[in-house]
């Protein structure tokens, strides 16, 4: 579904990604970890068009996106809730749904409506979010905008979904309940690239996972293959 | 009879604070989005008027020539958008100050040259004869400006809040990276909001044309009481825009009244001064002016 091939990636001068290939297979749900500043983020970013790639290819559903749009990929199916969540602040927290499903919603009027179902998938998975559907975003706390952020990234319904970092700054019972949801959703059937801190939680919803150090991948392998790497063992789930 | 005298100024300032107020809010509206402005607005609001007057000449009826007169104004906006501030942008340069600085003076030029050096009346259908109300001579034109201005400022609000579209604009201004990320287009959002810009300027120019005439420096002297208003203000806030382009324009009447009205443009520049010694970052906010 989500295939990255031989990616190349930085910021002006600095190359960040030297190489980076990885593959997200429909329905699973494949971790990315990787020490602080290995690129995780920068390989999210590359993937959604946030940054452009400098070589390599990134294909959706088999067709090519790299050096696209970052608004065009997104609407080509692909959601990326990004690192430090990045919620609308100003705006309501049902507004922020909204534009989630922007791509597919009429600009103008009826646009609430024809999100019902979305909303109502949201708000079930998130019951707090629905108390709270009318209070400006940057005024909910850290564990309830993170909710958010996935809740926007799922109004999208999209085909390959980039989480990153979602326990990031968490208290660790918010923590839980974020990988339960992440759960619940691999139930659903969810495509999901998980980027996260949590190595140990990450690989226990994982089908599969990739290793990156310096902008390279350095290993992968189902969690199983992973949890027998040394290497693994010590940087890593310590 | 002193007090009404005093009243019929403040009516009439604040009235003159309402077209700042309108132009201002034309700042905002870029801002918001792109955090850049059109330094050349003013141009804007003058080749816009002119544009109008023209129309109004070839016989076009004043009601038709309102919403061509704004449609005019928006096409104005997105040429300066395209010509002026996108490459700037997309290489995160402040080179758009310079560029739209330049169209305006060309703006200024073309127009000098199609429409000559003088000021023109602006016929409208709407009476200058005083009305009393509640013992204050008030013309028609004048409430015209006052209702023109609530109208599309309120119109505009509406839109920001009630549409998809407008919650998109608000999410651009919000988070530029993220709001893409949702599907929505910057670049397109940046095209919408130089093009309401434009309206907006364009309505001004109408609405003030009848009061002050047309000429190619109609607009230097309200482009610079805007940009105090703007300033002053804040740049994102609309009712704020209106509360201090209302006060400023009161204050003007009122320093005329009292001082001479060479006096007139005293209380703008004080104001401006005071705002930039106070909030030094100035109309560009705190995020940009570092890097200018
Ligand atoms: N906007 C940027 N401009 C310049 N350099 C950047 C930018 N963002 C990241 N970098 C650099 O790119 C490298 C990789 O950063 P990235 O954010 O991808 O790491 P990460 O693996 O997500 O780390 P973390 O676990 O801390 O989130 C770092 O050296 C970082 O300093
Ligand atoms: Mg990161």
């Amino acid at each position: 579904m989500l295939v990255v091939d031989n990616v190349h990636a930085g910021y002006g001068a600095s190359e960040v990604l030297v190489g980076i290939s990885l593959e997200v297979r429909k329905a699973t749900v494949v971790a990315l970890i990787g020490a602080n500043g290995a690129g995780k983020t920068t390989t999210m970013r590359t993937i959604s068009g946030n940054v452009k790639p400098t070589q390599g290819r990134v294909l959706l559903d088999g067709k090519p996106v790299q050096g696209l749009d970052a608004s065009r990929i997104a609407r080509l199916g692909l959601s990326h809730s990004p690192e430090g969540r990045k919620v609308f602040g100003p705006l309501s927290v049902e507004d922020n749904l909204l534009l989630g499903a922007y791509s597919r919603l009429p600009a103008f009027f009826g646009f609430r409506r024809q999100a019902e179902r979305e909303l109502a998938h949201v708000y079930q998975l998130f019951p707090r979010l629905r108390e709270r559907r009318s209070q400006a975003a940057g005024t909910l706390s850290g564990g309830e905008q993170q909710m958010l952020a996935i809740g926007r990234a799922l109004m999208a319904n999209p085909k390959v979904m980039l989480l990153d970092e979602p326990s990031m700054g968490l208290a660790p019972v918010i923590v839980q309940e974020v990988f339960n949801t992440i759960r619940r959703l691999k139930e659903e059937g969810i495509t999901l690239l998980l980027v996260e801190q949590f190595a140990k939680s990450a690989l226990e919803v994982a089908d599969y996972a990739y290793v990156i150090e310096h902008g390279r991948i350095a290993l992968e392998g189902t969690p199983a293959d992973l949890h027998k790497d040394e290497r693994v063992l010590a940087a890593y789930l310590g | 009879m002193y007090a009404l005298i005093v009243t019929q100024m403040v009516v009439s300032g604040v009235l003159m604070g309402l077209i700042y107020a309108l132009i201002a809010y034309g700042f905002q509206l870029t801002y918001a989005t792109s955090k850049s402005i059109n330094f050349g607005q003013g141009e804007l609001v003058m080749v816009s008027a002119f544009f109008s007057l023209t129309l109004l000449n070839v016989g076009v009826p004043y009601w038709l020539m309102v919403p061509g007169g704004m449609l005019f104004g928006a096409l104005l906006g997105l040429v300066v958008e395209r010509a002026g501030v996108r490459l700037a942008l997309e290489q995160k340069s402040e080179g758009w100050i310079l560029m739209t600085i330049i169209l305006g003076l060309f703006a200024f030029s073309v127009a000098e040259n199609i429409w000559g050096r003088d000021d023109r009346p602006f016929p409208t259908p709407i009476s200058s004869n005083p009305i009393q109300i509640f013992g204050i001579h008030i013309t028609p034109v004048e409430i015209s400006v006052a209702i023109g201005v609530f109208a599309l400022m309120g119109m505009i609000e509406l839109f920001k809040r009630k549409t998809l579209l407008g919650k998109a604009f608000e999410a651009v201004s919000a988070d530029r990276d993220a709001a893409e990320l949702m599907g929505i287009s910057a670049t397109r959002t940046i095209m919408l909001s130089y093009g309401l810009s434009g309206v907006v300027a364009a309505l001004a120019g109408i609405l003030i044309a009848p009061i002050t005439t047309v000429g190619p420096t109609m607009a230097s002297a309200l482009i610079l009481k805007a940009f105090s208003v703007a300033v002053v203000a804040g740049l994102d806030s609309g009712f704020g825009v209106v509360v201090i382009g209302m006060t400023l324009g009161a204050l003007e009447s009122l320093t005329s009244f009292y001082l001479g009205s060479g006096w007139r443009e005293a209380p703008g520049l004080i104001l401006l001064i005071l705002a930039l010694a106070i909030r030094p970052m100035g109309v560009f906010g705190k995020a940009s002016i570092r890097k200018v």
